[in-house]
């Protein structure tokens, strides 16, 4: 990969420090009156998700990560993970329980997910940022208290994830979630 | 935010005219480039576009022409922050007879227009690394300058640099303004130096308010062999840096044996109007800035410097500046 000079630095570039692929979240030029200028950048570890800051005087140079991103479709769960295909090529890849985490609750058939890259091994998955998915365990709605505003109670989805939804939704129906904030949007209407 | 830029200009100006400052209008195409080791010049086939108006004024200060100033444009190559633009405002002036501590009192006169009137705390540069450092910036050796740096590989100029910006500035000039003064004599640039408390220290001075640095002043130095020597130095460490080198102002270091004994100061106006309207980046207060370019597309300045701040009134300070005067918001301010 190639280099970058602090002056070319742009927020969501992604650099490759001490061997470990960051995203550029932040970027400042900095310059005592008559001193030496700097670019004090904020990052955040692609596969850590620890954010740090580093230092640069102007004029040195950063290694561009070796980052790639592609849309893969969820094929099917096995017992040590997920796996995803490549809908041009038909590269398949199985996606490790331990990267998956908590993203495992966002596992649907036929997703198209982001799967980052980082010299060839995938070191994140991102889902869709609105999810339609049905709703398969959630109490009956008890009417009554709704004077209050929303009222809300808790629901699982078909793909296992826990959502807090309003009283009115049932067993069956789908419901439209932001996988960013596992928060109930909409109902949809089948 | 115009008619206040405006209004600032003006009351600049008078300020100087009410004090017999007569102004000057220098070109900003130069012949030769203004010499410092971190400041790079635009060029402009075979000329270069000034950095600031020092040299002008002091071949008119040499003439005789008396106390004078300059309010305009100056361009630095790739300096783009908050705080930074390529293309900037600068009011520059000079008082003959001035001392260093009289040319920080008209400083801070001069600011009181846009931060209104303020005390001066005078703070040495070396009692701002003891203060707040806690090292004597002369004995320390570099390995504790490097690990306050957090960074191996820089000199000692270079950590006293970062540690000076990231380190003490954020802590100067809070509900006061802050002279720095008694820059270590290396730092001298185009000042006097003089012997205080047996440290050899330039008689220069750097003015902050809320952290952030508005002005640059010296007591000039009119000594032409010193100051070829400084620029020969200038030019070599320029080189060091993988930096051009400059050709030398002949003209102005001819002139110097005739410049009269001075003060001189120069001062970031669009971050003195950043700091009067609580903005937080200069780049709201340009009307050329970053901004106000690509017919208000926030993009590239989103890219350069991640989302917009949103001020007292849930406006974003691009909002805050393009608003309509006749709106009762702007009127607040």
């Amino acid at each position: 990969m190639g280099s970058v000079g602090t002056n070319e630095i742009r927020i969501g570039m992604k650099v490759e420090i001490d061997r470990e692929p960051y995203l550029i979240i932040a970027n400042e030029f900095v310059k005592p009156g008559k001193g030496q200028a700097f670019n004090r950048i904020k990052v955040k570890n692609m596969k850590t998700s620890r954010v740090v800051e580093k230092t640069y005087k102007s004029g040195e140079k950063i290694e561009l990560a070796d980052v790639e991103e592609r849309q893969m479709r969820f094929s099917y769960k096995e017992s040590d993970g997920a796996v995803f295909m490549d809908d041009q090529t038909f590269d398949q890849i199985t996606i490790q329980n331990q990267l998956l985490g908590d993203r495992g609750q966002w596992l649907k058939e036929d997703a198209l997910f982001e799967i980052i890259f980082y010299k060839g091994e995938p070191i994140d998955i991102i889902p869709p940022t609105f999810m339609e998915m049905k709703v398969t365990e959630t109490a009956p709605g008890i009417r009554g208290d709704t004077a209050s505003g929303r009222v809300m109670k808790p629901a699982t989805t078909e793909t296992g994830a826990k959502v807090q939804v309003p009283i009115f939704v049932e067993e069956g129906e789908r419901i439209k979630v932001d996988t960013r904030t596992c928060e109930y949007v909409s109902r949809v209407n089948a | 935010m115009l008619k206040i830029r405006a209004q600032k200009l003006q009351e600049a100006r008078r300020f100087f005219e009410t004090r017999n400052v007569l102004e000057v209008d220098c070109g900003a195409l130069v012949k030769r480039a203004p010499l410092d080791p971190n400041i790079d010049c635009l060029p402009v086939e075979e000329a270069f576009l000034h950095t600031s108006p020092e040299y002008a004024l002091k071949k008119l200060l040499a003439k005789g022409i008396g106390d004078c100033y300059f309010l305009g444009h100056v361009y630095r190559k790739e300096e783009l922050g908050s705080l930074h633009n390529p293309e900037f405002t600068m009011v520059e002036w000079y008082r003959l007879g001035f001392t260093l501590s009289q040319m920080i009192q008209e400083t801070a006169a001069f600011l009181s227009i846009f931060v209104g009137e303020l005390p001066v705390q005078i703070l040495s540069y070396r009692t701002a690394f003891e203060k707040f450092l806690d090292i004597d910036y002369r004995e320390v050796p570099l390995q504790i300058l490097q690990n306050l740096a957090q960074n191996d590989t820089w000199s000692r100029r270079d950590c006293l640099h970062y540690l000076l910006s990231q380190k003490i500035e954020p802590h100067l000039g809070r509900n006061t303004l802050t002279a720095l003064t008694s820059f270590p004599a290396s730092e001298a640039a185009l000042a006097k130096t003089a012997i205080v408390d047996g440290e050899e220290v330039s008689l220069r001075f750097e003015i902050y308010y809320e952290g952030i640095e508005l002005a640059n002043g010296y007591h000039e130095l009119s000594d032409a062999s010193i100051i070829k020597e400084r620029f020969q130095k200038t030019n070599k460490a320029r080189e060091q840096a993988g930096k051009t080198p400059y050709l030398l102002d002949e003209n102005f270091l001819a002139s110097l044996d005739k410049l009269p004994d001075c003060s001189g100061v120069a001062l970031g106006f669009d971050r003195a109007l950043m700091l009067h309207l609580k903005l937080p980046s200069i780049q709201y207060v340009l009307p050329w800035g970053l901004p106000f370019l690509d017919n208000r597309d926030d993009t590239t300045f989103i890219q350069r410097f991640g989302s917009h701040p949103k001020t007292d009134g849930g406006l974003t300070p691009l909002e805050f500046c393009c608003m309509n005067s006749s709106d009762d918001r702007a009127n607040k301010i």
